[in-house]
């Protein structure tokens, strides 16, 4: 499944596609007040857009622009964003995600900061979804087992 | 206006369904992968139909778009494991 695809057309149309989709998917997460979609939804096409890369061009290519370290901190920084953003509304003395106290600091009237507050939060689940999905597809496909995990147990094995 | 696409659309759904006899019963893979691919069109079009049914076209494009999206990227990801299977 993470082999690279020898096939020009169908590489050369994921190539051309991955950033469109990436686009809409950030239009989806901007968007998701006022029409279907948010944080999930975005997220799960950003993750989609890099199923796709992974399908097509192959495990190697899509570990040097997106290696497992800068995933486990995306997903991360999501929870982190969510969380912090809620446990802010809570020392500012309203409750958990409680977006209207963030005008203090936003500097502007409560109903544009509940706007922002909620583009933030948003914003945190698209990361973390996107880093989710793509983590889940990519232990499905390889089976759990990473090239660079047998890599080290060869050497192991071979030191013995 | 609104009966005619009321009318397009249940006559979509009828074909979702011819078309999922070709999904179960269908000999061999190709036909059940060129089947789904196809139910995930009819889909589409039944979507956008409803939204000109609510009058609200511009949200149902939204999600119509993704749909095509993630059927493309399972139609290649279903390619590719009968790639991998031979």
């Amino acid at each position: 499944m993470v082999a690279s695809s020898d096939d020009i057309i169908i590489k050369t149309i994921a190539r051309i596609l991955v950033p469109f989709i990436q686009i809409y998917a950030l239009y989806v997460i901007m968007h998701g007040h006022y029409s279907p979609g948010g944080g999930f939804q975005g997220g799960v096409i950003l993750g989609a857009s890099l199923a796709l890369l992974l399908i097509t061009h192959g495990y190697a290519e899509v570990r040097k622009r997106v290696p497992e370290g800068v995933v486990i901190l995306l997903g991360s920084l999501g929870v982190l964003i969510y969380a912090g953003i809620g446990l802010i509304c809570l020392l500012l003395g309203g409750n958990y995600l409680d977006y209207s106290q963030l005008s203090v600091i936003l500097n502007v009237d409560p109903a544009h900061a509940r706007s922002l507050g909620i583009l933030g939060v948003e914003l945190g689940v698209g990361f973390t979804v996107m880093a989710i999905m793509y983590s889940i597809f990519f232990d499905i496909s390889t089976g759990g087992v990473l090239s660079e995990d047998q890599k080290h147990e060869e050497k192991l094995e071979g030191k013995k | 206006m609104n009966e005619f696409f009321v009318a397009v659309g249940l006559g979509m759904c009828i074909l979702v369904f011819l078309v999922l006899y070709r999904v179960i019963f269908g000999p061999g893979v190709f036909n059940r992968i060129a089947a789904i691919s196809a139910i995930g069109t009819k889909t589409l079009i039944i979507l956008l139909v409803l939204g000109y049914v609510y009058n609200r076209v511009d949200m149902f494009i939204d999600i119509s778009m993704v749909y095509a999206l993630l059927n493309f990227i399972g139609c290649i990801a279903a390619a590719k494991y009968l790639e991998m299977e031979r």
